[in-house]
């Protein structure tokens, strides 16, 4: 029943390229439809003009966590720095050590584009709005970082890693 | 007191003389386009200005054009829309009080740059017209009144005021000394006109959560006081994802300041104080 009453606006916004009729009575944006058909929860409503309490109450004060806020912070912050020094050890570095300096800055690198991307998904589809879809969007980032990282572990390992392949560049 | 009323009199004749000359003067100066103007011809300058009414919910903003002669306007925006008000359509809104970019009242986006009306010189180009909108990103209440309720709902969340656990003895004032008051320098002169915040990209998207520099700056005017004994408490309520941590350094806010202002130091320097 449910399916139903949300697929005709789909037809008849597919049959015509302007708004169908079903589609203005109902007033459900066409991606809103889309993402039901897929299972994904609809955005959460926002407060008219995003004020909760009265006008004269402050912004409430999330709980602290020092995780999520200087201490993640600082990480990412000695993280980026440390990228700067180990772009340039392979250069410098000895032939025996090249597989672990290799791996240090993949590994690295790997955790740098994790927080860059966690960022991205916590500005771009915050938890207040989006809900069970930031949740997933961050265990989606997480599990793909893992799969990165063993996919890398298994190149640095059994294959010529990452200087390697780009060094190889220059002599193709 | 006879003086001023004679020197009154031309003045107000060649007004409506000029009055009556502008439209063939105004035909004339688009047809032909000539460089080179004589000095009393009036100089039409184009304005677009947003405008929206709440009292018609379902009819769209639009751009209304409007035309000012330069020659009889004051050289600043906020006069140009003065006399709009004054003289073409007494509908048009807007906040403005002192003039004198104090009062924090009539920041706008003029031509795609948050600042103050009364701050901006209107631009002499007679070719381009000056477009003038709402602050960016924020609920309209009319015209050019953004909603900022918001914005003094999280000021107020920080608790903007000295917080002391004991008091000088002797019962007078919480002295501080010359180089800690040099450390205000930069931060008390901000007048919460709210054009940081609303340039600020992360500010648009996470208004209810992010704090914004403005707010930013003004929690680092109270951390930075030598005077303040709440430092840590003030800390703690930073101490998560989105309050303080959405800057991502993109420096809109420190580019856009009509008092010249760093909130982007501001904010930087909190960070700094915060990390290990």
């Amino acid at each position: 029943m449910f399916f139903r009453a949300v697929a005709s606006p789909v037809r008849s916004s597919l049959a015509r390229p302007c708004l169908g009729l079903h589609a203005i009575r109902n007033s459900i944006p066409a991606p809103i439809v889309a993402a039901r058909h897929l299972g994904i929860p609809p955005l959460i409503a926002q407060p008219p003009g995003g004020i909760v309490g009265t006008v004269n109450d402050p912004v409430a004060i999330p709980p602290p966590d020092k995780l999520h806020g200087s201490y993640h912070w600082t990480f990412e912050r000695l993280i980026a720095l440390g990228l700067v020094p180990l772009t340039v050890a392979p250069f410098v570095s000895d032939a025996a050590l090249a597989p672990a300096v290799d791996s240090v800055l993949v590994a690295t690198t790997l955790v740098h584009s994790y927080f860059g991307l966690q960022s991205c998904i916590i500005d771009y589809i915050p938890k207040r709005e989006f809900g069970k879809v930031h949740d997933a969007c961050m265990w989606l980032l997480l599990g793909g970082t893992i799969v990165t990282g063993y996919g890398f572990y298994k190149f640095e390992t059994e294959d010529i890693g990452l200087t390697g392949t780009i060094a190889k560049a220059w002599k193709a | 007191m006879s003086s001023v009323i004679a020197g009154s009199v031309p003045r107000m004749m060649s007004s409506s003389m000029r009055a009556g000359t502008i439209s063939t003067v105004r035909g004339m100066a688009t047809a032909t386009s000539e460089p080179a103007r004589p000095a009393n011809s009036p100089r039409m300058k184009k304005f677009k200005i947003y405008r929206w009414n709440p009292d018609e919910p379902t009819s769209k903003p639009s751009m209304q054009d409007f035309e000012v002669d330069l020659n009889e306007c004051g050289p600043m925006m906020l006069d140009a829309i003065i006399k709009i008000k004054n003289e073409q359509d007494a509908t048009l809104t807007f906040r403005r009080s002192c003039r004198e970019g104090i009062c924090g009242s009539c920041a706008m986006n003029i031509n795609g740059t948050n600042t103050l009306a009364c701050l901006c010189r209107i631009d002499t180009d007679l070719t381009q017209t000056t477009k003038v909108y709402p602050l960016p990103h924020m609920f309209v209440v009319k015209d050019l009144v953004p909603d900022l309720t918001q914005f003094y709902k999280q000021y107020k969340s920080i608790k903007p005021y000295l917080q002391r656990k004991d008091y000088p003895e002797d019962g007078k004032e919480n002295l501080q000394s010359i180089e800690d008051r040099k450390k205000l320098d930069g931060l008390y002169e901000c007048i919460l006109c709210a054009c940081c915040s609303t340039s600020c990209p992360s500010y648009w998207w996470n208004q209810s959560e992010y704090l914004g520099p403005a707010i930013l700056l003004q929690t680092y005017r109270w951390l930075a006081d030598s005077r303040d004994q709440a430092t840590e408490e003030r800390k703690l309520a930073l101490e998560n994802s989105m309050s303080l941590y959405r800057c991502h350094t993109i420096m809109n806010c420190s580019r856009t300041c009509p008092k010249g202002l760093n909130p982007g130091l501001a904010i930087a320097q909190i960070k700094k104080s915060m990390a290990l």
